[in-house]
């Protein structure tokens, strides 16, 4: 099977069909999850801790298969792929961990390459971008520190630049601003935007920063004892109703 | 732009620990294989001489009589040639025995006929046993093939065990190396799921492995086999230098096969662990999603 570009107009980027996780025998981490995000959509993901955002990502990512359920992304079911085509549908995934996944043993302009290198790419065909993205995120200075010499916020912006710099068509990051200052945050998220606006790419944060997620008006679900739902008191409606209410006054 | 990282960082101590394994089990292997080869070279060597070659024993017989049952034997189908041996050579044989002051006149000996047949000939030593008897002379034949194949039988048990042993270390290196590569794989477990997440196909991961394996299996190859090429050639030093009699030794040189081994060793080492950690890692990984 060959995956091509035009995909990205499949009617689902990603559908999460009656999807339940557990580890070993213990309880169901996430339990029947219908999820369906668009292409060029984006989204929230919200939670307690240890209310299973990172396992859903690791579900959405292709790190986990489910327990019970379907895990379709373009509209290919995950379960029916061979290695070789998962490998393809995890290029065109970009994810930001996190606890960052740096390799310590590579600078942050090798780190941030890394995809790239895994594509076969030459090096000379992708210097001139990767610098380009690691002077945006402001580390144009240090791409040829390693990962142990950087600071946390430095790690994570090597860490998004690793992300995106194969322009996926979905990108996951699991608190992605939270070793950030505000402004770098904020600096981080118009990142995310502008890839989802210009290349229609499917973006889906999990956060705990509700200051982040006001920023941006985008459907927001929320994982609570193993279950998704949408959050109404956040995300377009609450403001659409916060605006009506201000409007009213 | 300087020199791309490996992907897979170099690990100094556990790798020089495996270089010396690897290296020691292929020393071991190469001297086994030269060993083998020593041994089937000796055997032929030393039954093509003997094959064929009778020595006929005449106790009674006086250097007329030794005369006529020379030519009683010649005259025999199936043989090429007899020589009667003189009494110098019979007295170099018994060298060994008495010393080099020559035997007492007094002493008894037999003649000694020296006997070589033709290549097909089947059941020679008991023809000329019976045609001597009948002509009167007290005799014993002494086959030489009975010993070539006492020798031989010899030879073919030590070659087998100096190639069970060249196998056995052969695998012992094959699992040390794939037990290497699997705490490699697990020491390297983020490296390697970074990879896998970033789309890299299994092939590649195993790639960077066997690569690396490769070339230490090629290294340590090396080693192990120019360590074995100076063992070999300090012993053949020392048995020529010493003058030790190496009639038992007829091999014990290297030829070009030898060398053949030797080069042979570190390509064998090289692709042995090669696939030990293709297969390890593909294994590996087939366990995750």
């Amino acid at each position: 099977m060959t995956l091509s570009r035009h995909d990205l107009f499949d009617d689902v980027a990603v559908r999460l069909d009656g999807v339940s996780l557990r580890y070993d025998t213990s309880e169901d981490i996430l339990s029947g999850i219908d999820l369906v995000l668009k292409p060029g959509s984006f989204s929230f993901l919200t939670g307690a801790s240890g209310a299973g955002k990172t396992s859903l990502l690791k579900l959405l990512y292709l790190a986990l298969k489910p327990s019970q359920g379907e895990v379709s992304l373009f509209g290919r079911p995950t379960s029916r792929l061979t290695r070789d085509q998962l490998s393809a549908l995890r290029r065109r995934v970009g994810v930001v961990f996190q606890e960052f996944r740096l390799l310590d043993h590579l600078t942050a302009y090798e780190n941030v390459a890394l995809p790239l290198r895994v594509l076969g790419r030459k090096e000379s065909t992708y210097r001139s971008d990767v610098e380009e993205l690691l002077a945006w995120v402001g580390l144009g200075e240090r791409m040829h520190a390693r990962p142990p010499t950087l600071s946390g916020g430095e790690q994570q912006r090597v860490a998004i630049a690793r992300a995106v710099v194969t322009q996926p068509d979905i990108l996951i990051a699991d608190e992605p601003t939270g070793n950030v200052d505000p402004e770098m945050g904020s600096r981080l998220m118009r990142l995310f935007l502008e890839l989802n606006k210009r290349r229609a790419t499917t973006v889906i944060i999990a956060t705990h920063d509700l200051g982040l997620v006001r920023q941006v008006e985008a459907p927001v679900f929320r994982l609570q004892h193993g279950l998704l739902v949408q959050d109404v008191e956040y995300g377009p409606v609450a403001r659409r109703r916060t605006d009506i209410a201000k409007a009213a006054e | 732009m300087a020199k791309e990282t490996p992907l897979l960082p170099v690990e100094d101590a556990r790798e020089m620990a495996l270089f010396f394994v690897v290296g020691a089990l292929c020393f071991l292997a190469a001297l086994a294989t030269l060993s083998a080869k020593s041994t089937y070279g000796a055997a032929r060597s030393w039954t093509a001489e003997v094959e064929g070659e009778l020595t006929v024993s005449l106790p009674d017989a006086d250097r007329r009589g030794a005369e006529s049952a020379r030519k009683l034997i010649e005259a025999t189908e199936g043989v090429k040639e007899a020589r009667l041996l003189s009494k110098a050579e019979i007295d170099a044989l018994l060298e060994p025995n008495f010393g080099s002051r020559g035997l007492p006149e007094s002493l008894p000996l037999p003649q000694l006929i020296a006997v070589t047949a033709e290549p097909d000939a089947q059941f020679i030593g008991p023809t000329l046993e019976r045609r001597l008897t009948e002509a009167g002379f007290a005799n014993a034949v002494d086959e030489h093939a009975d010993w070539a194949g006492d020798v031989r039988r010899m030879l073919a048990i030590a070659r087998l065990v100096a190639l069970t042993a060249v196998a056995l270390l052969a695998s012992t290196a094959v699992a040390v190396i794939a037990f290497a590569t699997h705490a490699a794989l697990l020491a390297r477990r983020d490296i390697v799921d970074v990879l896998h997440l970033a789309g890299a196909r299994d092939r590649y991961i195993a790639g960077l492995f066997e690569r690396r394996f490769w070339l230490l299996g090629l290294r340590a190859g090396a080693v192990g086999a120019l360590l074995a090429l100076g063992a070999a050639a300090a012993m053949i030093f020392a048995v020529h230098s010493s003058g030790a009699r190496t009639g038992l030794l007829p091999e014990l040189s290297l030829d070009f096969q030898d060398l053949l081994i030797l080069v042979l060793t570190p390509v064998i080492a090289g692709l042995a662990a090669r696939i030990a950690a293709r297969v390890t890692v593909i294994r590996s990984l087939k366990s995750v999603m």
